[in-house]
């Protein structure tokens, strides 16, 4: 009222971190203790980390967000087919100090460009989920029954980069477990026929990649979520994309600089992007209309968690493997463009599906 | 620009491994036979799918609708190809059996699925967008199919394929009963050679009542009592294996692609069919293709069968991309040159295994 009381206020339920937070914002005026990194979020989306001084207080500037996080490990069960809930991944991962060499942290972008306060570990597990059973389901990732050593090291090591590329964590440890004590499908089955309700599948799979990120409903918020992850990531990608593919004879390349072209005009665009509720300067655009728009935004984002798939494939891709990842690029790439073509007009295109 | 021309041909080669275009027939009320056929060309700015049906432009609109829909169970989209569906014949207004076989289509012209020669398909759905079948309204008489020569005949609805992800063998996501297929070679001779399939639908036991005797609750339809004697043992065996003693959870039926059969090859196809259902083993992205037998179920042990060369053979030609392959870790060294290598070339991969479980 009279600012009587005003003070700095402590971390937000400090004792989740580590445990069911993986990062919580820090607000102006906090004090962070030393073993906590803190990733600090600028106006514009940059990120950097605090400086490593002992008790840590922040002074953060005007549009500045903070982050603390805790590096773990955090021992958390994915669930690599959602067909099959009773088998699980137990898997140990951490968060790495920050490397000197690299330009951005990946796990610094993904707070900046996906996060919005608290991130829970059930929320980021979910996430990580999200991207292995897409992974699995679309075959850059095998893991097939009665799997082999070979074929699990093979996983393994897709999963290390999978993991690393999409949320920036650095698996320790993995190993298959029994979760029939945990989980009971039986149950699970059970309900489903009482609740009866076959219209809302338990697993949708379309829903799965992009549900975590945003949980929300209101379509104005999840599509500025959604174009604040192209602003961000799209320039990552591209780096990302330069460095990791590279191409192995002349016609790659020129598809690799074609794509990279395409990938600059897509980041511009972004960029560019009209509000969502305006079809004109000082013109309203229609409920339904709008709702259009934000399902092209969100396809979008499930674009942009497959191109960090694919980053993650390229990186331990032979030259002789690399002609279907550059064919999955284009197909990304065309995604893109289409979506963000549709996010930017103010009318359905002829023949578009409504309902989609 | 030049890097144009690069890029297409190179992404031309990989595509080429998909059809360009894909037929798929259709049984109508009054004994005809339509074809809906599908054909993919660069979208161009176009709509993601066409259909074209002369002289009648609502079910065109119907047809586009319904393939829409189907799409929605994919993951995978991709927005550079327009696929042009176009039906041979005007069924009437109120039948409806097309719709399967326009979805088919629809997914073997985008090499969704691959069938073996021609196939024909009835059926008809209220819920396409979860990929579910409810139902069809004809059969095709087995004449009918000897006569087109359709090796593949599918009849939408429960018994027959009740939701598309069965094509693969995966149980229905929504669903409250969890039904999964693998299938095994069966050996007859030569060209009498073929897969059968073979699936477990398990029930939830929803009262204390049902809950005596897991191995009673097993059903195998259609079967004589040697056999159903066989499966019960195999499965309760192989439930022993998982280590869950205790009450009784599930119901189980048990039903054959081809009622006549001979041996015990069946087997592990059907211990792992029931882990798919019961959602305790991983599942494959495309078929599930086992042969393997066992004295030992309750230690998960996989016993060597009979008839490497021709099932060998048998599996070289009928194996699609993402299909998974078991066999008995004894064949290992016995296995003809290049098959694995064959394998992988198709896309699926294979396994000796000497155990069940994971890892």
């Amino acid at each position: 009222m009279l600012g009587l009381f005003k003070r700095a206020t402590p971390v937000a339920d400090a004792c989740e971190l580590g445990n069911s937070a993986v990062a919580l914002p820090v607000r102006s005026g906090c004090t962070v203790p030393p073993s906590y990194p803190v990733v600090i979020v600028d106006a514009r989306g940059s990120t950097r980390r605090a400086g490593a001084a002992a008790a840590k207080r922040m002074e953060l500037r005007d549009g500045e967000a903070a982050y603390a996080f805790h590096p773990g490990p955090y021992t958390v069960d994915l669930l690599p087919f959602a067909g099959a809930p009773e088998i699980g991944l137990r898997t140990r991962f951490t968060i790495d100090a920050a490397e000197p060499h690299a330009a951005h942290q990946r796990f610094d972008l993904y707070l900046a460009s996906e996060v919005a306060g608290r991130l829970g570990l059930d929320a980021f597990t979910a996430v990580m989920e999200g991207a292995l059973q897409r992974e699995l389901q679309d075959g850059g990732l095998d893991l097939p029954p009665c799997t082999s050593i070979e074929e699990w090291n093979a996983f393994r090591l897709g999963l290390n980069e999978l993991l690393y590329m999409r949320c920036g964590v650095t698996v320790d440890d993995c190993v298959p477990v029994d979760l029939a004590g945990s989980r009971d499908y039986a149950a699970m089955l059970a309900a489903r026929a009482l609740r009866g309700d076959s219209e809302a599948p338990l697993l949708a799979p379309v829903a799965v990649p992009a549900a975590p990120a945003c949980g929300v409903v209101e379509p104005a918020i999840a599509d500025a979520r959604a174009l604040r992850r192209l602003f961000l990531e799209l320039p990552c990608l591209m780096c990302g994309l330069r460095l990791a593919a590279l191409p192995a004879t002349p016609d790659q390349f020129r598809q690799q600089q074609a794509l990279l072209q395409r990938l600059d005009l897509l980041s511009v665009g972004a960029n560019a992007m009209p509000a969502l509720g305006l079809a004109a300067p000082g013109q309203a655009l229609g409920a339904a209309e709008q709702g259009r728009r934000a399902h092209h935004s969100r396809r979008a984002t499930v674009s942009l968690d497959e191109a960090w798939a694919l980053l993650a494939r390229l990186k331990s891709a032979t030259p002789a493997s690399l002609a279907p990842l550059y064919d999955e690029a284009e197909r990304i790439v065309a995604n893109l463009e289409a979506d963000c073509e549709g996010r930017r007009r103010t009318h359905a295109a002829r023949g578009e599906s409504e309902a989609a | 620009m030049s890097a144009l021309p690069g890029g297409l041909a190179a992404s031309g080669s990989t595509v080429s491994a998909l059809p360009a275009s894909a037929e798929c027939r259709s049984l109508l009320a009054d004994g005809s036979v339509l074809t809906v056929s599908a054909t993919r060309r660069p979208r161009a700015g176009r709509a993601d799918v066409k259909c074209t049906v002369p002289g009648d432009a609502r079910l065109a609109e119907r047809m586009q609708e319904v393939v829409r829909l189907a799409r929605h169970t994919e993951q995978r989209f991709d927005s550079r190809d327009q696929v042009v569906i176009g039906i041979d014949r005007v069924p009437a207004a109120h039948e409806r059996d097309w719709e399967l076989a326009a979805v088919l289509a629809d997914r073997m012209v985008r090499g969704l699925w691959t069938p073996r020669g021609q196939v024909a398909a009835n059926g008809w759905s209220d819920a396409w967008h979860l990929g579910r079948v409810d139902g069809h309204a004809l059969d095709v008489p087995a004449e009918v199919v000897s006569a087109a020569g359709m090796p593949v005949t599918l009849l939408g609805g429960p018994g027959g394929l009740a939701h598309l992800g069965q094509l693969s063998g995966h149980p229905d996501p929504g669903a409250a009963v969890s039904v999964a297929r693998a299938w095994f070679p069966l050996h007859a001779g030569g060209s009498g050679d073929s897969l059968c399939w073979v699936e477990v639908g398990v029930y939830p036991v929803q009262s204390a009542a049902d809950a005596l005797d897991e191995e009673q609750a097993i059903a195998v339809p259609g079967q004589d009592a040697a056999r159903q004697l066989a499966v019960r043992q195999a499965l309760s065996g192989a439930r022993h294996f998982d280590g869950r003693s205790g009450a009784a959870r599930w119901r189980t039926t048990v039903r054959f692609g081809q009622p006549q059969f001979q041996g015990r090859s069946f087997e592990l196809a059907l211990v792992l069919a029931d882990r798919i259902a019961r959602g305790r083993e991983f599942v494959p992205r495309g078929r599930l293709i086992a042969s393997g037998q066992s004295d030992a179920w309750h230690t998960g042990r996989v016993d060597t069968v009979e008839g490497l060369a021709p099932k060998c053979a048998l599996l070289l030609r009928e194996a699609a991309p993402g299909d998974r392959i078991l066999l008995p870790h004894a064949w290992q060294d016995a296995l003809p040159d290049g098959f694995d290598a064959g394998l992988r070339a198709l896309g699926a991969s294979l396994a000796c295994v000497e155990r069940i479980g994971i890892i």
